[in-house]
């Protein structure tokens, strides 16, 4: 057996899978550009009266979308260190937003309680969970591969 | 674990980044290897092997935490 099949052999369908869902590298850059644009914008309208009220909730589906081609852009030298440390953030990125959706619906109810609303809100959006999921795993991400 | 890849590179005298290009990784992660902060895969260590025309146990040894 030579070394590209034993090379072969670790490698499980569901990863090779992975493999091709992953982004060239030059996405990484048009994802970056569509996050700050999207941020900047969402900035500016809150500071602005916009009459149409479906402006944020796209600006916020576009950030979402930019932090996920992020997410999914390959490094310039894609090795299997990389794929550890990926491995490692989306698992971190996974505990802390379980735990930070549990964790805002608990402050939500105590501020509700303490403010004596009479009508006390649980729900949290998903696209909140889901940016701040993908900006744990950006930045995981990054703080891993600086320290490795 | 610990290993002389160290050792192995200057024998051979390769740059990391020399290493690294021959078994197809980044400089990092031959950094990371030499500094017992990353242990290879078997796959990574058999290329070492390899290059280093030598058994994977030369450079690699299991140490007491092991």
């Amino acid at each position: 057996m030579n070394l590209k099949s034993v090379e072969t052999c670790e490698r499980t369908k569901l990863e090779r899978f992975l493999a091709k869902v992953q982004l060239p590298n030059h996405y990484k850059k048009i994802g970056v550009i569509v996050v700050v644009l999207s941020f900047i914008a969402l900035t500016v309208i809150k500071f602005i009266t916009v009459d149409a009220i479906w402006i944020g909730p796209i600006l916020k589906h576009v950030m979402l979308l930019g932090l996920l081609v992020i997410s999914l852009s390959k490094e310039k030298i894609e090795d299997e260190l990389i794929e550890v440390l990926r491995s490692k953030s989306y698992a971190l990125a996974f505990i802390i937003g379980v735990m930070y959706t549990m964790l805002q619906q608990l402050a939500n109810y105590i501020v509700d309680m303490i403010l004596g609303k009479e009508e006390v809100h649980l729900d949290i959006a998903s696209v909140q969970v889901l940016l701040f999921m993908l900006l744990i795993q950006v930045g995981f991400f990054e703080l891993l591969k600086r320290s490795r | 674990m610990e290993n002389t890849i160290k050792v192995e590179r200057a024998i051979l005298n390769l740059t990391q980044d020399e290493l690294a290009q021959k078994i197809g990784v980044s400089r990092q992660t031959i950094n990371s290897i030499e500094a017992n902060r990353y242990v290879p895969s078997t796959v990574l260590a058999l290329k070492l092997s390899e290059l280093f025309k030598k058994p994977v146990n030369n450079f690699f040894k299991l140490t007491q935490n092991d």
